[in-house]
């Protein structure tokens, strides 16, 4: 069997459609996140009794089991736990009434949470003590340290984390074919399914995949640059 | 007998060495001064090639290097000939400061254990760090790791030891214990190369001083001569620049 | 969907799945020696700045990268037969462990050379000049001084490298290997009670995560036992010490943070 180079570039194009399901999961799985995680990793910096230990738990579980583990839970056990609860409170809502890839959504968001909780808070660890003393010490106020002196540097500090995560999370956003969303991943298998040129139709998804990863580190890079202006030189 | 002849080097377009020659005796201490920028730290780094010298020779006793083509095994040999003791004092993180010591003795040495571990207690009690042996550098405080740096310089028995600016990264009061152990080194007849920015120092311990900038020597001779009677303007503005300074230093 | 839920079966598909743990380390293990291996192979020409080698390794590095797992998976066991075909070798009969393996050992290598190049970098400079002037060769201020104190660097990062790994190999499943995952599948659709065996399945890779993490976490502990540990305060923000290791740590940035 030849290597087929024109069915390379049509598989490619018909890839193409399934960009947007892709980058659909990456961006709302890595927004909820980003919210989860800012909340979560607050909650256990500042100590926040009973939530604080929920939330490092919450952390603990999601790191240590596979990304795939917890889209089947999501799938399998909240339907249950809806379809429990709306019958109890009468509600006419039922599982059935969630389209496929909102199981991809919430579930992504949680795995995406936990991650991103560990990046907010390293970021705002990278910033140096001496920096909240000398907003206090000109008479800023807690909350105007934060914005103002502490979350511009924890920014720039978490970039890179920020920026791996994304990229974890576009990746990752390949299991929604365990259930049944068309993303890129699961259009090669069924673009090779015609006629059995897998090798073709995964060497265009990967082709897909490496450009938006690239674009994803570019992006990030340029942005890094921007915020971290004041980081520059110095050091060697 | 250390011997520098013509030694030049340069970083990229911009030319840090200017044909330098400098002769430094048997149990001689030299102390260089100069600007920073001058080229003084580079010159000492170039003894140990630490920066390879763009050309020149340097001799260490009977030893000869041609820089424009030495060898590995050139390097290597006057390298062991010589040691340095550096500014931020470079102690191997993950080794005690016996073991700091013991190390070369036992990897270039090739001496065996008991007795390089003899010699590097003797080394250490000697810098007053006898009960210091097991404890890492990140334990010690700056003056302590730098007498250990100035032990492990010694255990070498090199020809000649390089101080870069010893004193310059400790906090003013740790700066005179490590001097008065490089002082009394020296009363031992130790060959040595210090560049410092301690004209007390230099005035009490040095043979004879140099004074470079823009990468030539301007100036050289016994301390009476180079600090109180300077014959070369540029030496006379230096000197006049940071002598407030040499009073209050020991 | 499925059986009513029922916490017993959870405790009875334990031993179920941990009859294939075995697999699933011999995958982890297998590729993270592939990986290693590959990972200094591709770290040595970046860091000796080797012309065309380098090029070649920034190009690995980046497409395993920029590519998910999976598609790797697909990629290799798809496409390897027929690229090595061409050179007339027929691979069409090597088992598939063959290509699990093989494809998780290069994406690991990846992420194992980015992780040797920043710990190497990591270490001070005056080490290796302090190293020299004290007369060592190359060879041993490489062996003695800068691999022991990249190593204590590197251990926190590889500790999340394997754990990474070990998650990822839930998909190799999906080549018809039966690892974990793939008899939890069974399992649940064997039973019905897929709640169950997934919930069972995730407490297993949770265990190993814990105890591989613990384990390094005492090996780091032996290996940095030189620098002062900082102690854990209450405190919002803690000082940065100068020089610590885990300041070093956080500029080091492999980007496997185990997604996935």
């Amino acid at each position: 069997m030849q290597l087929d180079f024109s069915f390379i570039g049509s598989a490619f194009w018909q890839l193409l459609g399934a960009i947007p399901t892709t980058l659909s999961i990456t961006v709302v799985s890595v927004t909820a996140g980003l919210i989860i995680g800012a909340i979560t990793a607050m909650l256990r910096m500042y100590q926040v009794p009973v939530l604080a230990q929920i939330s490092s738990a919450y952390v603990t579980f999601i790191r240590g089991t596979p990304m795939l583990t917890h889209l089947l839970l999501i799938y399998f056990g909240l339907p249950v736990l809806i379809d429990g609860i709306s019958q109890q409170l009468g509600w006419s809502f039922r599982s059935v009434d969630i389209p496929m890839i909102g199981f991809a959504y919430i579930s992504f968001s949680i795995t995406a949470g936990a991650y991103m909780s560990e990046v907010v808070r390293a970021g705002i660890l990278a910033v140096d003590r001496g920096q909240v003393e000398a907003a206090q010490s000109v008479g800023m106020t807690t909350f105007q340290s934060l914005r103002r002196i502490i979350f511009p540097q924890a920014l720039a500090a978490a970039l890179p984390n920020l920026a791996n995560s994304v990229i974890g999370m576009l990746h990752g956003s390949t299991l929604a074919f365990a259930v049944s969303v068309v993303d890129i991943n699961a259009k090669a298998q069924i673009v090779a399914s015609t006629n059995w040129k897998f090798f073709e139709a995964y060497l265009a998804a990967a082709l897909i995949f490496w450009g938006l990863t690239i674009l994803i580190e570019r992006v990030a890079a340029g942005i890094e640059k921007r915020v971290g202006a004041y980081n520059r030189g110095g050091v060697s | 007998m250390i011997a520098l002849n013509q030694i030049s080097k340069s970083f990229g377009r911009h030319q840090v060495l200017e044909n330098i020659s400098l002769t430094v005796n048997t149990g001689e201490v030299v102390v260089i001064l100069g600007p920073s920028g001058s080229g003084k730290t580079t010159l000492l780094r170039c003894v140990n090639y630490l920066e390879k010298p763009g050309s020149g020779e340097i001799a260490v006793g009977d030893f000869k290097v041609n820089c424009a083509q030495a060898r590995r095994s050139d390097i290597l040999q006057l390298r062991r000939k010589t040691a340095m003791v550096f500014q931020q004092y470079n102690l191997f993180r993950h080794k005690t400061a016996l073991e700091n010591v013991m190390e070369a003795l036992l990897v270039v040495k090739k001496i065996s254990f008991a007795e390089a571990r003899k010699r590097s207690v003797a080394l250490l009690e000697k810098v007053g760090l006898g009960a210091k042996l097991d404890e890492y550098p990140s334990r010690l405080s700056g003056g302590q790791q730098q007498r250990v740096g100035i032990a492990r310089a010694l255990a070498l028995e090199p020809e000649v030891i390089l101080f870069d600016e010893p004193t310059s990264a400790l906090d003013p009061e740790l700066v005179g214990e490590v001097l008065e152990v490089i002082r009394s080194i020296a009363r031992e007849g130790i060959t040595m190369i210090v560049v410092t920015h301690e004209m007390g120092f230099a005035r009490d311990v040095a043979n004879r001083v140099v004074f470079m900038d823009g990468g030539v020597i301007v100036e050289e001779g016994t301390p009476d001569d180079v600090f109180q009677r300077p014959k070369e303007e540029r030496t006379k503005q230096f000197l006049r620049r940071i002598t407030p300074e040499a009073n209050y230093t020991i | 969907m499925g059986a009513p839920f029922d916490i017993s079966y959870v405790f009875s598909f334990l031993p179920k799945l941990l009859d294939t743990l075995g697999v699933t380390l011999m995958i982890v293990a297998g590729s993270l020696l592939n990986g290693i291996l590959a990972g200094f192979l591709v770290a040595l020409p970046r860091m000796y700045k080797i012309p065309v080698l380098r090029t070649l390794a920034g190009i690995y590095l980046s497409f395993f990268r920029g590519t998910p797992i999976l598609i790797q998976l697909f990629l290799f066991y798809y496409g390897l037969p027929e690229i090595l075909k061409l050179v007339g070798l027929d691979l069409t009969r090597a088992p598939v462990m063959f290509f699990v393996i093989l494809t998780y050992g290069l994406h690991t290598g990846a992420y194992a050379a980015e992780m040797i190049r920043a710990s190497v970098a990591a270490v001070d400079r005056g080490q290796v000049e302090a190293a020299y002037a004290a007369g060592m060769t190359p060879y041993q201020a490489f062996s003695r001084i800068v691999l022991p104190q990249a190593l204590a660097i590197a251990v926190p990062v590889f500790s999340n490298l394997v754990i990474a790994l070990l998650k990822d190999t839930s998909l190799a499943f999906t080549l018809g290997v039966m690892e974990m995952t793939g008899k939890a599948q069974t399992l649940g659709t064997l039973t019905q009670h897929f709640i169950e065996t997934y919930l069972a399945l995730a407490l297993i890779y949770l265990a190993i995560s814990f105890t591989l993490e613990k384990l390094l976490v005492v090996a780091e502990r032996h290996l940095t036992r030189h620098e002062i540990r900082e102690s854990r305060s209450n405190s919002l923000f803690r000082l940065k010490k100068r020089g610590s290791l885990r300041t070093v740590m956080a500029d080091i940035d492999i980007g496997k943070g185990g997604i996935r």
